[in-house]
């Protein structure tokens, strides 16, 4: 599928994209100064939502009033920094090159108008694939000027990467051990599940975002007879017979699927994001992005 | 009824077939050449085969609905190949002729509705199953023989002629509808009293059915020629309950001749005793009842003493819930006692004259006694061709032409070539007396002598009422409606005595029988049998020319004609009953008609029997079947079905 033929980001995206900024729910130290309030400046703390306590988190946070009231533990977010990390990691398997458009094609638009959002509010943005060596730290974008690097980076990054899911989130943490927002597009297609994964991101007290990404074949799947599935990335070739109660039991499973991935991040305190790669990027982010709080 | 597949293969080639279906799965479970699609990850796929794999293999089976439904179509397939079809009425000719019997005994109801129903139902049946190119012909049959439906091919139209047959009351006679059933099948034979049969042309075989409870005598003397016969099943039952009047008849008291008594035989022809009242109705009242009781397979006799009856209508009416309900009513007309009007035409014949003087002889009849030479005036040619005698007697001699009366000769012919006699025999011994007869009623002969007879060789359809050694020496035979009776010795010889029978009690006894029998007394006692079905012949006494018949249940009437000789001739006697003649609007005259028939009233069947035509004797079959009807055409056609089933299933994924 070619990558050319859609453009990352469209003059009316580009008009909606300028008014909206990244949030981080999480407090970063900036290195630079940015455009944010400073927590330390002031104590105008920028009380944005709630959330509720997860063992493991900063006690200090902890809105004691809303405790008393409610008996229950919430934590007081959305303090704001001077200077956010973005990091944007795409999964660029051979798994994401399905679908109309391609789950990558996806993955890029949407790397795009976030990394987008983050340069025009002079973040700190760097978009990163999995199958990236942990020896090899990418560019780092900032400011309206980068935008034409950033956009080019994304063009060029190409399907067919093997890297493990947990590998390459693994050489991610490694290479990047600063602090901020990390949103990883991937279709979370890895035998080896996404547990591990998950931890090193959340080990690395990032703030992650999760947009997993489907493809409407997957999701929907619309084949008939009797097949050779062949697997794109290892090859691995399952035969079915496409049959009522193989698909009940498909989509059983991917709702499982979806539903444990979902359940996972919401424990850890990480957001999960379904998307199919059918969606529209801007209403993705306009929408359902702004209501989730990565951005506003 | 189950119908059977008819086995056509042979024992390797079932097994060879029924390899094909295991075959079937064998190659589901097989590797497919299946089609290869590259998918972004088979993971989650992978997962839902296992969960799925982790069912056993026949819950794979169970819930694998493609491949139900192609053993399903295979084994359709394999059937088609079979050519299917029900074993059962094979239709072996393409000519068929139903033979619905609608006699007496097929009114019985001891099966739903009734046994003629039945008979329907099953050509009915057959009908339907009558392909393209069969064409039937239906026959109704009793004594004799309907044709109901020529040789048609148009459906409705047998079903419509076939709905038309009406029960009737008369006696089952075969060989007439065998002789209407060959008409075409072997027209040369048969062609000459066939009406239906306009031109004979090769003959064309046919195969008969009969719709019969088998309650006939079978025709050994036809030949079926082109015909062929189908395995008959009985209709009926083998234990039906019924009890019938097998005779019912009046007659005036031995001891006072004003009285009238009235006898009956009741036959229980069922398996289990039957105890019933009988009722004795005159005129439709209730005049005398009696309780019989009837062993199973026997008879019983009722006997009624009557007060002074002159005339009217007796009906004996059994009380009694069995199958067949035609024969539990019985009809006797009583008349107004007339004396019989006699004849006697004798050179002189003293023992006769004195039996014909005693005073029985005298109430019953008025004698007018003329020599010889009278039957040479025109006045005898006269009144004997216009039925002024009931009776002629002539002694020693001979008319020239037979008059409208019953006759007795007296040593001596009929007129005509019918009787003739052979040569003189001295002392022949007697062996045997018809006493079922009633004109030899009481009669004993074994202390008369005869010394000499000429042994009488009587027509056709006469009965031999005594029997010597050396032929019949008393015969009755029928003419035209009357009876001759002929005595094969003189009584009293010119010159000698022939016989000691005049001396002897027996012979007054005869005498008083034969004005009884045959001098138009017994109409008045209503001794005659009418069968239903048989023609009767009505003297009354009307100058009318045509008179009105009124059947009974109020059927429409009918106008008979005065016929050859004087006599009115109707043969619509069909059902049993009470018969009205009206001269105008008047009533003048009543016949009965009653069924008397032992045959017809032993309704069981015996599923067993033979149906025997000819010398073919063809098996009776146990039960119905369903007429033979290739399947493989829809059979096919519902393979069809599955696999359009199939591929709309495998295509659309409309999945159970």
């Amino acid at each position: 599928m070619s990558t050319d033929a859609i453009p990352l980001l469209s003059p009316e995206l580009l008009a909606q994209l300028e008014r909206l900024e990244l949030v981080s729910r999480k407090i970063f130290r900036g290195r630079i100064k940015g455009e944010r309030r400073s927590l330390r400046k002031g104590q105008s703390v920028e009380f944005a939502d709630f959330r509720p306590y997860v063992p493991g988190d900063d006690l200090r946070f902890v809105d004691w009033n809303t405790y008393a009231r409610l008996d229950r533990l919430f934590l007081k977010l959305f303090m704001e920094e001077e200077d956010l990390h973005f990091y944007c990691l795409i999964d660029a398997s051979e798994s994401m090159n399905f679908g109309t458009p391609t789950k990558l094609d996806f993955a890029r638009q949407l790397a795009a108008a976030l990394g987008f959002i983050g340069l025009i509010r002079s973040d700190r943005v760097k978009i990163e694939t999995l199958g990236q060596p942990a020896s090899q730290p990418g560019a780092t974008w900032r400011g309206r000027a980068s935008v034409w690097r950033m956009l080019d980076h994304l063009q060029n990054i190409k399907p067919g990467e093997t890297t493990s899911l947990a590998q390459g989130i693994k050489n991610f943490c490694l290479r990047n051990s600063g602090r901020g927002i990390v949103v990883l597009i991937s279709d979370l297609m890895d035998k080896q599940g996404y547990d591990e994964a998950f931890r090193y991101l959340t080990a690395q007290r990032m703030d992650p975002y999760i947009v997993h990404v489907l493809s409407e074949e997957e999701v929907e799947p619309d084949i008939k007879g009797d097949l050779k599935l062949v697997d794109s990335e290892d090859g691995d070739v399952t035969e079915i017979t496409a049959s009522g109660p193989l698909f009940k039991r498909y989509k059983q499973n991917l709702n499982a699927f979806v539903g444990g991935a979902q359940e996972f991040c919401a424990r850890r305190g990480m957001a999960y994001l379904f998307a199919r790669s059918s969606q529209p990027v801007d209403q993705l982010v306009s929408g359902y992005l702004r209501k989730r709080g990565l951005i506003k | 009824m189950m119908p059977q597949l008819t086995n056509m293969l042979a024992p390797w080639q079932w097994a060879l077939l029924g390899a094909v279906p295991p075959a079937i799965i064998a190659l589901y479970f097989l590797k497919l050449k299946r089609e290869p699609l590259e998918v972004p990850s088979t993971y989650l796929w992978h997962k839902s085969i296992e969960d799925l794999h982790v069912n056993s293999i026949w819950q794979r089976l169970r819930r694998s609905l493609l491949l139900l439904l192609q053993l399903l179509l295979i084994a359709l397939l394999i059937m088609v190949l079979l050519k299917p079809s029900l074993q059962g009425t094979v239709f072996n000719q393409n000519r068929l002729i139903f033979l619905v019997d609608n006699s007496a005994s097929m009114g019985a109801t001891d099966v739903e509705p009734t046994r003629l129903d039945v008979a329907k139902q099953r050509v009915h049946e057959l009908i339907n199953q009558m392909g393209s190119n069969d064409v039937a012909m239906i026959v109704s049959f009793s004594d004799s023989a309907r044709v109901e439906q020529m040789f048609t091919d148009n459906r409705g139209e047998l079903r419509r002629r076939l709905d038309a047959i009406k029960p009737t009351d008369k006696p089952t006679v075969i060989s007439e509808a065998l002789r209407v059933a060959s008409v075409l099948a072997n027209p040369g034979r048969s062609a000459t009293d066939m009406r239906t049969d306009t031109a004979v042309a090769e003959a064309q075989p046919a195969e008969m059915f009969f719709f019969s409870d088998g309650n006939f005598v079978d025709d050994p003397e036809f030949s079926l020629g082109n015909l062929s016969v189908a395995k008959p099943v009985w209709i009926g039952t083998q234990d039906p309950r019924n009890v019938a009047i097998a005779a019912f008849s009046t007659a005036r008291s031995e001891t006072n001749a004003d009285k009238l008594q009235a006898f009956a035989r009741i036959e229980n022809s069922g398996l289990t005793d039957a105890s019933l009242d009988v009722e004795l109705l005159l005129d439709g009242n209730v005049i005398d009842a009696d309780k019989v009781t009837i062993p199973a397979g026997k008879s019983s006799g009722v006997k009624f003493d009557l007060e002074q009856i002159t005339s009217g209508v007796l009906e004996l009416r059994l009380i009694v819930d069995d199958h067949l309900a035609v024969d539990n009513h019985a009809w006797s007309v009583v008349h107004t006692p007339r004396k019989g009007r006699v004849l006697l035409v004798t050179p002189g014949n003293e023992p006769l004259q004195m039996a014909l003087r005693t005073e029985r002889a005298l109430e019953t009849a008025d004698v007018m006694l003329k020599s010889p030479e009278f039957l040479t005036t025109a006045d005898y040619k006269t009144q004997s061709a216009a039925a002024a005698w009931d009776l002629i007697i002539y002694d020693r001699c001979r008319p020239e032409a037979m008059p409208q009366a019953n006759t007795i000769f007296i040593g001596a012919l009929p007129a005509g070539e019918q009787w003739s006699e052979l040569e003189k025999v001295n002392v022949p011994a007697i062996i045997d007396v018809n006493r079922a007869h009633p004109l030899m009623q009481w009669i004993d002969l074994s202390d008369v002598l005869i010394i000499e007879a000429k042994p009488l060789v009587a027509p056709a359809g006469s009965t031999s009422l005594v029997d010597s050694t050396e032929g019949a020496l008393l015969a009755v035979g029928p003419r035209e409606g009357f009876e001759d009776v002929v005595l094969g010795f003189e009584l009293v010889g010119a010159d000698k005595i022939g016989t000691n029978w005049p001396v002897r009690p027996s012979f007054p006894v005869f005498v008083l029988n034969a004005l009884g029998y045959l001098g138009g007394n017994r109409e008045s006692q209503g001794a005659g049998v009418i069968q239903p079905g048989r023609p009767v012949a009505l003297r009354p006494d009307s100058e009318a020319e045509q008179l009105q018949i009124v059947p009974p249940h109020d059927a429409e009437p009918v106008d008979v004609s005065r016929g050859k000789h004087g006599v009115f001739h109707f043969a619509g006697t069909g059902q049993v009953g009470i018969y009205e003649v009206l001269e105008g609007s008047k009533e003048i005259d009543h016949f009965a008609v009653n069924l008397f028939d032992a045959r017809e009233s032993a309704i069981h069947i015996k599923p067993e029997r033979a149906l025997k035509i000819g010398h073919v004797e063809t098996e009776s079959a146990a039960d119905w079947h369903e007429a033979r009807r290739d399947t493989w055409k829809l059979v096919l056609l519902g393979a069809l079905a599955i696999l359009v089933f199939e591929w709309y299933i495998y295509n659309r994924r409309a999945y159970l």
